[in-house]
């Protein structure tokens, strides 16, 4: 493009201009301190309504006072003095969403951060939004194949369903959380990542990871980094439920994932005692349950009269010395529709994912879960809560009855099978085959450090061979008479190679 | 019970200095009663909203209006001809100052509200437009 064209398009532009006066409404800032303005004046202004500073700055407000509002400020709050002029802007903050939006990372307020250049929006959501109602609503029935066999199995997850992800520092929540992302390709599911308060490097990595494995092609990575804003971390999660929600107005299923919970709601208890709001227990402020409530009540599944689609969220929360009655994981733990929990104990014993099977639950997800898998792991979860009672009974003696014998090595095996490494998610019908051989018996007689290997060795087998009993769990999500057999025959004839080599 | 706000405090005075219009040392005994509550250090709020109140009662409207250069006697009479209809057949009291940086036009302020017919402005809407464009 030459200057001449340049100038050119500029005349057109300027004479297509109308400058629009309008009143406007204005206040004065009052005091600037932490993130935080006090201004005066803009008397009609709303609550959450986006004001701007002279400097360009976004704030927004949160406390309407008689002559005096609280603004917390987006951006970069060194340059905002004394007496500055804060405009109103009529808008609750919003967010810019599109369909490119996938494989970026950007920032809470929608701004790109990863360095691929702007993002054009084709719309923009209001971050704050009234969860959808009874009406719309359609209970959860399709699964979220997680990839992770103790979740899959144990803990089933349905789309639109809220799953919480709780348990101490390093034991593998983030993990858990990735694998699941890993493990939606063509799944038909968009993933959105926000991360609240973590560290860059982490992110990165992360990031780095999820490329790794292909993830970004339908992932969206929501940051509030730790350097950044008090108030971004605040508003980040709200953020990327507006981008899931973009999604599933168009009838998409959503997966979201809040990593994690606990630094948001300690940077809302920093804006709400900046703000002089009253502190309540912990120092949290009185709204902190609404906080969370209604963030994750905006995870649902809609009927099709209303557009379909679905969010499934997976907040996380990090405990204190395994310390889930402390506030914020009692309350998350009452909104959320079950919870997965993850002990250092277990983290160290090596069994990874650390899950602890006994207090994790999923309120709904059974439902969801496909049919072969109900009927295969039905009885694990009593298996295993069996073996560990026995576990810490038997080692007072060794006589012990067969049926007793037979039960803790069933348990071992049980334990062993559920056991995974990290980023390595597994199919769901070959979920269903090893759960098969596991609950029927098949791999009693294999011994306990072999398991892994007779896992492995077993799915790729089957696969091979068993191939009507796939096709049944592909097509059907449930095998009959003549699949089963089809799948007995060839685990025997895996069995007899397995114990010959 | 919530704090005792400043605008409850101006509100009070200004009904008391209605009652006691006779009394000569009625601010003597204002100024008195602020310094027995502390409240001194608050004077300046508290006179500006009296003030507001007072302008309110007696149906005042306070103007700014910035300029480029001195107003001249028309458009004075036109802008408070518009202002009056504007705000309900009251008062207009304009408060004229000058700034070079203006460029062109007035900025009319009404306490939080401002209507910004500057060049400076439309120079600053058409910028941000054309970013927008391009």
């Amino acid at each position: 493009m030459n200057s001449n064209h340049i100038v050119e398009n500029l005349k057109r532009e300027i004479e297509n201009f109308t400058a629009q006066v309008k009143v406007e409404k204005v206040g004065k800032v009052l005091e600037v301190f932490d993130g935080i303005a006090k201004v005066s004046g803009l008397s009609d202004i709303k609550s959450s309504e986006m004001v701007t500073f002279p400097g360009g700055e976004t704030g927004v407000v949160l406390n309407l006072e008689e002559d005096a509002i609280g603004v917390i400020i987006l951006d970069d709050f060194s340059k905002i003095k004394e007496g500055d002029t804060v405009l109103s802007t009529g808008k609750i903050l919003e967010v810019p969403v599109s369909d490119n939006i996938l494989g970026r990372v950007v920032n809470a307020i929608g701004k790109p951060i990863d360095g691929k250049g702007a993002i054009k929006a084709d719309k923009m959501y209001p971050i704050e939004k009234v969860a959808p109602g009874v009406v719309s609503r359609l209970s959860v029935s399709e699964p979220v194949a997680t990839g992770i066999k103790v979740i899959d199995a144990i803990i089933p997850v349905g789309r639109g369903q809220r799953e919480l992800i709780i348990g101490d520092r390093q034991t593998g929540k983030t993990a858990l959380a990735i694998d699941a992302i890993l493990n939606q390709k063509g799944q038909n599911m968009i993933c959105v990542y926000v991360s609240i308060g973590q560290k860059d490097s982490k992110l990165r990595k992360l990031q780095a990871r999820l490329e790794e494995g292909g993830a970004m092609a339908y992932s969206v990575i929501v940051s509030a980094g730790a350097s950044e804003a008090v108030a971004l971390s605040y508003i980040a999660p709200y953020t990327g439920v507006s981008i899931a929600e973009y999604f599933m107005d168009q009838g998409k299923d959503v997966l979201i994932i809040y990593d994690d919970l606990s630094k948001h709601a300690v940077a809302y208890r920093e804006i709400s005692l900046l703000l002089r709001r009253p502190p309540g227990r912990e120092a949290y402020p009185g709204d902190v349950f609404y906080l969370h409530s209604r963030l994750l009540e905006r995870a649902c599944r809609r009927n099709e009269k209303y557009g379909g689609g679905s969010i499934t969220a997976f907040p996380i929360i990090e405990t204190q010395a395994g310390d889930i009655s402390a506030y914020i994981p009692t309350n998350v733990i009452s909104i959320t529709d079950g919870q997965i929990f993850l002990e250092t104990d277990l983290f160290y014993k090596g069994i990874r994912p650390a899950v602890n099977v006994g207090s994790s639950v999923s309120r709904v997800g059974s439902t969801a879960q496909i049919k072969a898998m109900k009927k295969v792991a039905g009885t694990l979860k009593l298996d295993l809560a069996q073996y560990r009672e026995l576990e810490a009974f038997s080692q007072f003696g060794s006589d012990l009855d067969d049926a007793t014998k037979r039960q803790l090595e069933r348990g071992k095996r049980s334990v062993e099978v559920l056991k995974q490494l990290q980023y390595a998610p597994v199919k769901t019908a070959h979920q269903v085959v090893t759960m098969y051989a596991l609950t029927k018996g098949l791999m009693d007689d294999v011994a306990i450090d072999k398991i892994k290997e007779f896992e492995q060795g077993l799915s790729e087998y089957t696969e091979r061979n068993a191939k009507v009993f796939y096709k049944q769990i592909a097509e059907k999500k449930m095998w009959d008479d003549k699949g089963e057999e089809e799948l007995k025959k060839v685990i025997g004839e895996f069995k007899a190679n397995f114990t010959k080599s | 019970m919530s704090a005792i706000s400043n605008n409850n405090i101006v509100e009070a005075i200004f009904l008391a200095s209605k009652e006691s219009k006779e009394d000569s040392q009625f601010f003597h005994k204002v100024v008195h009663f602020l310094a027995k509550k502390r409240l001194l250090s608050k004077s300046k709020d508290i006179l500006q909203n009296l003030n507001k109140i007072i302008n309110e009662a007696e149906g005042k409207v306070m103007v700014r209006v910035f300029s480029h250069k001195k107003l001249d006697e028309n458009t004075r009479k036109e802008i408070t001809h518009a202002l009056s209809k504007r705000y309900g057949g009251k008062t207009i009291i304009l408060e004229e100052s000058l700034d070079e940086k203006l460029l062109g036009g007035y900025k009319i302020e009404v306490n939080d509200e401002v209507i910004d017919l500057t060049i400076k402005n439309k120079l600053e809407k058409l910028q941000e437009y054309l970013t927008i464009v391009s």
